[in-house]
């Protein structure tokens, strides 16, 4: 799975298939302060995600 | 937690059958994007009409940053207010002069307010205090949020006045109340804690109001990027150096392991407040001694700050 993480940077991790939430977890992201994303598309924490799959999490606090 | 057990396929939304964008861990909910943006736009309205916090003859000025509260609220209020004739919208963006982080913003809410035909108004930092924040601050960081605070709504409340508008619009969503509830807490700031801007203004002050505040940060970012309209956008520089950042991240920890903890903590504070007031004495008004503004004590916040400059 390719993971594009909030500072843009890429992970690809042999991960799944299974929830979002567990994705976050497992790189110490909490769900609550991140969207996520996959092919443009909002997905909810428990969709399931495979390895052939990229999702995007997004940082969504932004402090000021 | 946010999720209970995995699931082998995509949720889908409690209120139709599209895929669902999101999932509210209180009512347990999926929604798709059309359930997302109904439900968020009609929780506002909710609580608007709830704390009575719009009137017939009501000129709003808009706290505008540019960042995704202001621009989620803005977008509601003028969506909820567009065949109201009696209420109107004013956009006030103060530009606090933050290398690499302001910017960004006010090109957002320049692109906003041109696009909903609200009326729209910069404020330098500059103006009120003859220097940017950047240049205020140099030496002085940890105090950032602090003196960013207090000529921040001084540029507002001049703002709004004179634009005409007779209340102030806040994005404040349901964390950023949790946060501030706490922080007054840590601080064993009781009269912060019980104060509520909307009411505890006394003549002088424009009420503030804060539509988003029942709704949570998560949905608001959900809100706008569904629409296209979540921007990445910097984060301050000086965020590092607030006390909030910190009760940010331990509360978005309690909330993910507790859900609910964020909407309890404002419900404490609420039944404090109902118990004490009786109990509180009312704020004395007095006119700052060098500029005439109102202040609780002799001299205002903003003067004292501009001594503290050496100004």
């Amino acid at each position: 799975m390719r993971i594009v993480l909030p500072d843009q940077s890429i992970r690809v991790v042999e991960h799944g298939p299974c929830p979002v939430e567990e994705v976050l977890v497992s790189l110490g992201i909490n769900p609550l302060e991140v969207i996520v994303s996959r092919d443009g598309i909002l997905v909810p924490e428990g969709t399931p995600v495979s390895t052939d799959d990229e999702i995007r999490i997004i940082r969504i606090a932004h402090g000021g | 937690m946010v999720q209970g057990p995995a699931v082998a396929v995509a949720p889908a939304c409690a209120c139709c059958t599209e895929p669902a964008v999101v999932y509210q861990p209180e009512s347990r909910h999926h929604l798709c994007r059309i359930h997302l943006i109904r439900y968020v736009e009609e929780r506002v309205a909710t609580t608007i009409r709830r704390t009575g916090q719009v009137r017939a003859g009501d000129r709003i000025a808009v706290a505008l940053s540019g960042g995704k509260d202001s621009t989620a609220l803005l977008l509601i209020l003028s969506r909820l207010f567009k065949d109201r004739q009696d209420v109107s919208l004013v956009a006030v963006t103060v530009d606090e002069g933050i290398t690499g982080y302001r910017s960004e913003t006010i090109r957002a809410a320049r692109d906003l307010t041109r696009e909903l035909g609200v009326e729209h108004h910069v404020i330098p930092f500059s103006a009120l205090a003859g220097a940017d924040l950047d240049t205020l601050l140099a030496g002085r960081e940890m105090q950032a949020c602090t003196v960013c605070g207090i000529l921040r709504r001084k540029a507002l409340m001049d703002t709004a006045r004179t634009t005409g508008a007779n209340k102030i619009a806040t994005g404040h969503n349901l964390d950023d109340e949790a946060q501030s509830v706490f922080m007054n807490v840590l601080r064993g700031d009781l009269p912060r804690l019980l104060r509520n801007s909307g009411t505890d203004i006394g003549d002088c002050f424009l009420p503030r109001i804060k539509p988003l505040a029942d709704i949570c940060e998560k949905e608001i970012a959900s809100y706008l990027f569904v629409q296209g309209r979540f921007a990445a956008l910097p984060e301050c520089p000086y965020t590092r150096y607030a006390l909030r950042a910190e009760v940010r991240s331990m509360l978005s920890s309690l909330e993910y392991r507790h859900s609910g903890t964020m909407r309890h903590l404002i419900e404490s504070k609420e039944k404090i407040a109902r118990s004490c007031a009786g109990a509180r004495a009312p704020g004395i008004l007095n006119r700052c001694r060098e500029c005439g503004d109102p202040c609780s004590g002799e001299i205002c916040q903003v003067c004292r700050l501009r001594h503290s400059l050496g100004q």
